[in-house]
């Protein structure tokens, strides 16, 4: 019991050590803070502003999940940008439903009609972007963008987006938008991060016209 | 009043048949003209007819091209939406990316569809499996679906005609272009042939014209109308087989052009119709107008035919006939004026004629009397008593003479016998009454009186005698035994015209012309014996004998006879001859 006991006191201590140690890291973590407008200034929702990292990737996190919803036949949200690896659940909160499928290269697969969460995630382990279509509902449009860094946010209306936890060094900001006129490479900026300092970075992007099935019909059937 | 004579065949032809040629030509001319106006209008009419049906089947046509687009459209559309075959399209291998093809374009009955990479080359085409790789000959056409979402024309495409529609293969985004081709061939132009029941070809535009790719006319006809075509921008007439037909070209996509047409002959053949009744009712009206124009040619040459008839009258000499003219017109003042010359033309006839009668009568009468006769006045010649003087005279052995001169002698005797005493009788103003052969009687103070008539036959008888015997002394000397006796008395006697009709003499008749006739055969050569009523006369004028009581044939008792010798050289000559006045006699009683 003593030992016991004595482990768990350890571990206590280490991990109150730890805690601190992790607050004094935390402390050192540094943010940026990313604008994404287009030629005209008018801020851009949806694009995904990444911090590419050179030479030793950075710890590499636990394999994370993250999900897609449908929800009143449109995917929720429209663009989700994961790291690499990443397990994606498809919940349908329609009482319909739905048929969920990907032609693109990152990931092809399908989820045939199906009601609630499919019992296995999707796992998305190319990096690259995964059109997400419903084979019944022409309009239902998704974007899944798998990066290779675990460092990205995704602008809000605002046009905004705030990456945390960056240890400092030297990144690469890049910013993509399922409309962006030209390569997201392109759009690279490097950027260094000193510690316990913000760092801003701000895009000025061009964006193609939508390639998107209006959603015209009002379904006789739609309920809550 | 002669009548009129009929008018001649000449001058029907000349007159009357102008006045019909001239109404019933001119009727002709309007009816020519309203034939040409009227086709004029009525080919104009059938080809802005046709215009017109062309237009609306244009207008139709295209409306119809537009929709059928739309409905490609949507079918390739619903194609494109096919979740197989987009699976096939983004994860299978070509040979099932074809077949899908192959079995979406028998769903929707295409003639060709054709699968595109979002860069516009050939993925997949249902006509040639191993064309791949190929760049879309339309780039036009993807770059329009690029912009509006989807695209739809008719295009010429690999050398034939197609109606197309790209619509994007979208997973949900574009993964590819899905082409829907429907051939527009002959068999197009007919069935659209069948719905309109025009010619209907297609053309393309290609350097240097238009080059036909689709119609319902035959190869030579076809040629014809690419010809044709060069200088038509939207309508006009073409001739194909000899036939104008009206064309009309509808632009209906890129280049191309649908030229529908019909032929002129099919709109006219509406009219025939009304050609037919046209030339009924001209044909009818062309015979009334010749009925017409006859009837009043006829009116209006009457009056003239009837003053060409009266005139022809004038010119064989009656004058009689005037023209019966009852117009108000120009033909009728012609009448007027054509009688009132006739008129004219009868007064100096008439005065002609008088003057005539007059030199007629001189030859017959006395002077005195024809100009009495000529003058009108015939009142003298009924028969009337009146105191006259009376002259008889005559050739003694003119019988003898006659029989034993030649005939020739005896006229040329006549002749100069009659010469010398006429030209004494005339200067006397005797009225000669008659004279038989070698006699003759003349008497005076009628039918104009004078106031000496006794003296007046007196002293003609003086001058006769001795004129005719300056003649006879000539034939004397011949040898021919000739005399000249005369016999003179005055009285009353019926003077006037006796006779028949035919033939009247004006003679007087009593004892006065037997006593002078018996005086007469009383009488020498060379005697001039008078009465006692004339001597006592001329006893103060004449130196002559008393020959004492004579016993004469037809008279009862004697009766005293004078010889006149000679005028008395003493008294100065009475009035002289020729100074008659002109005075008729009061008729008095015996």
């Amino acid at each position: 019991m003593k030992r016991r006991l004595a482990v768990t006191v350890l571990l206590v201590l280490w991990a109150l050590f730890a805690a601190r140690a992790g607050v004094r890291a935390q402390a050192r973590l540094g943010a940026v803070d990313a604008m994404v407008t287009d030629d005209k200034g008018r801020p851009i929702e949806d694009a995904v502003v990444s911090l590419m990292t050179f030479g030793t990737p950075a710890t590499a996190p636990p394999p994370a999940t993250a999900v897609m919803d449908q929800h009143d036949r449109e995917f929720v949200p429209h663009v989700l940008p994961v790291y690499l690896g990443t397990r994606v659940n498809f919940p349908n909160r329609d009482n319909i439903r739905h048929h969920v499928y990907s032609f693109s290269s990152a990931k092809k697969f399908e989820l045939p009609l199906y009601i609630g969460t499919p019992a296995a995630p999707v796992v998305f382990d190319k990096p690259g972007v995964v059109a997400l279509g419903c084979n019944i509902h022409d309009w239902m449009l998704a974007y899944l963008y798998v990066l290779t860094t675990p460092h990205f946010a995704k602008t809000a209306a605002d046009g905004k987006a705030r990456l945390d936890g960056l240890p400092p060094g030297t990144y690469e900001a890049r910013v993509w938008h399922p409309r962006l006129r030209g390569d997201t490479e392109k759009t690279g900026k490097p950027l260094t991060l000193a510690a316990g300092e913000p760092a801003q970075v701000a895009f000025v992007v061009s964006l193609k016209s939508e390639w998107r099935i209006p959603r015209k019909l009002v379904d006789p059937y739609k309920e809550r | 009043m002669a009548s009129v004579r009929l008018p001649s065949l000449r001058s029907f032809r000349s007159f009357r048949g102008q006045l019909v040629v001239v109404f019933v030509g001119l009727f002709a001319v309007i009816l020519a003209t309203c034939f040409i106006v009227v086709a004029a209008a009525v080919r104009a009419s059938a080809r802005s007819e046709i215009n017109e049906e062309l237009r609306l089947a244009g207008t139709l046509f295209v409306r119809q091209f537009e929709a059928r687009s739309q409905q490609l459209l949507t079918a390739t559309r619903l194609l494109s939406g096919d979740f197989a075959l987009k699976t096939a399209a983004a994860t299978a291998d070509q040979a099932t990316t074809r077949s899908v093809l192959e079995n979406h374009r028998q769903r929707i009955e295409a003639d060709v569809l054709l699968l595109l990479t979002p860069e516009g080359n050939i993925a997949a085409d249902t006509r040639d499996p191993g064309r791949l790789g190929v760049t879309f000959s339309l780039p036009g056409l993807l770059e329009e679906a690029e912009q509006s979402g989807e695209a739809s024309r008719i295009a010429a495409m690999d050398s034939g005609l197609y109606r197309l529609a790209v619509v994007p293969l979208l997973a949900p985004v574009p993964i590819a272009w899905l082409a829907a081709g429907f051939s527009i061939d002959d068999r197009t132009a007919a069935d659209l042939r069948r719905v309109t029941g025009l010619h209907i070809s297609f053309f393309h535009r290609r350097e240097p014209g238009l080059v036909v790719q689709a119609s319902t006319l035959d190869g030579a006809d076809r040629d014809e109308l690419e010809r044709g075509l060069a200088g038509i921008r939207r309508e006009g007439v073409i001739e194909l087989a000899g036939q104008p037909h009206v064309i009309r070209v509808e632009r209906i996509g890129d280049d191309v052009v649908v030229v529908l047409q019909r032929p002129l002959a099919e709109a006219l053949a509406a009219s025939t119709g009304l050609f037919r009744t046209l030339f009924a009712v001209g044909g009818a009206g062309l015979i009334l107008a010749l009925l017409g124009a006859i009837v009043v040619a006829r009116r209006m040459s009457r009056p003239v035919l009837a003053l060409v008839g009266a005139a022809q009258h004038v010119a064989a000499g009656d004058f009689t006939t005037a023209v019966s003219v009852q117009r108000r017109d120009e033909l009728g003042e012609l009448g007027t004026t054509f009688n009132t010359m006739l008129a004219g033309l009868r007064d100096r006839e008439r005065v002609r004629a008088e003057l005539e009668r007059a030199e007629r009568l001189k030859r017959f009468f006395s002077p005195q009397l024809a100009e009495l006769l000529s003058a009108g006045d015939e009142s003298m010649l009924a028969s009337h008593r009146r105191e006259i003087t009376v002259l008889f005279c005559d050739l003694r052995g003119f019988t003898a003479f006659a029989e034993k001169a030649d005939p020739e002698d005896v006229m040329r005797l006549l002749r100069d016998y009659h010469a010398t005493v006429g030209a004494l009788i005339s200067r006397y103003e005797g009225t000669l009454e008659r004279f038989t052969g070698d006699g003759l009687m003349v008497f005076f103070n009628d039918p104009v009186p004078c106031p000496d008539p006794a003296t007046r036959a007196v002293r003609m008888a003086i001058a006769m005698r001795d004129a005719v015997q300056r003649l006879l002394d000539e034939w004397r000397r011949r040898g021919h035994t000739l005399g000249f006796g005369t016999g003179v008395d005055m009285g009353y006697a019926t003077v006037g015209r006796i006779g028949f009709e035919g033939r009247f003499d004006y003679a007087a008749i009593g004892t006065v012309t037997n006593l002078s006739a018996r005086l007469c055969q009383e009488a020498s050569d060379g005697q001039i014996l008078v009465s006692q009523r004339v001597y006592a006369e001329v006893e103060s004028l004449v130196e002559a004998v008393a020959l004492g009581a004579l016993s004469l044939r037809g008279f009862a008792r004697p009766l005293l006879a004078f010889s006149v010798v000679r005028l008395r050289a003493a008294p100065p000559e009475a009035a002289p001859p020729g100074t008659l006045t002109r005075q008729l006699a009061k008729e008095e009683p015996r």
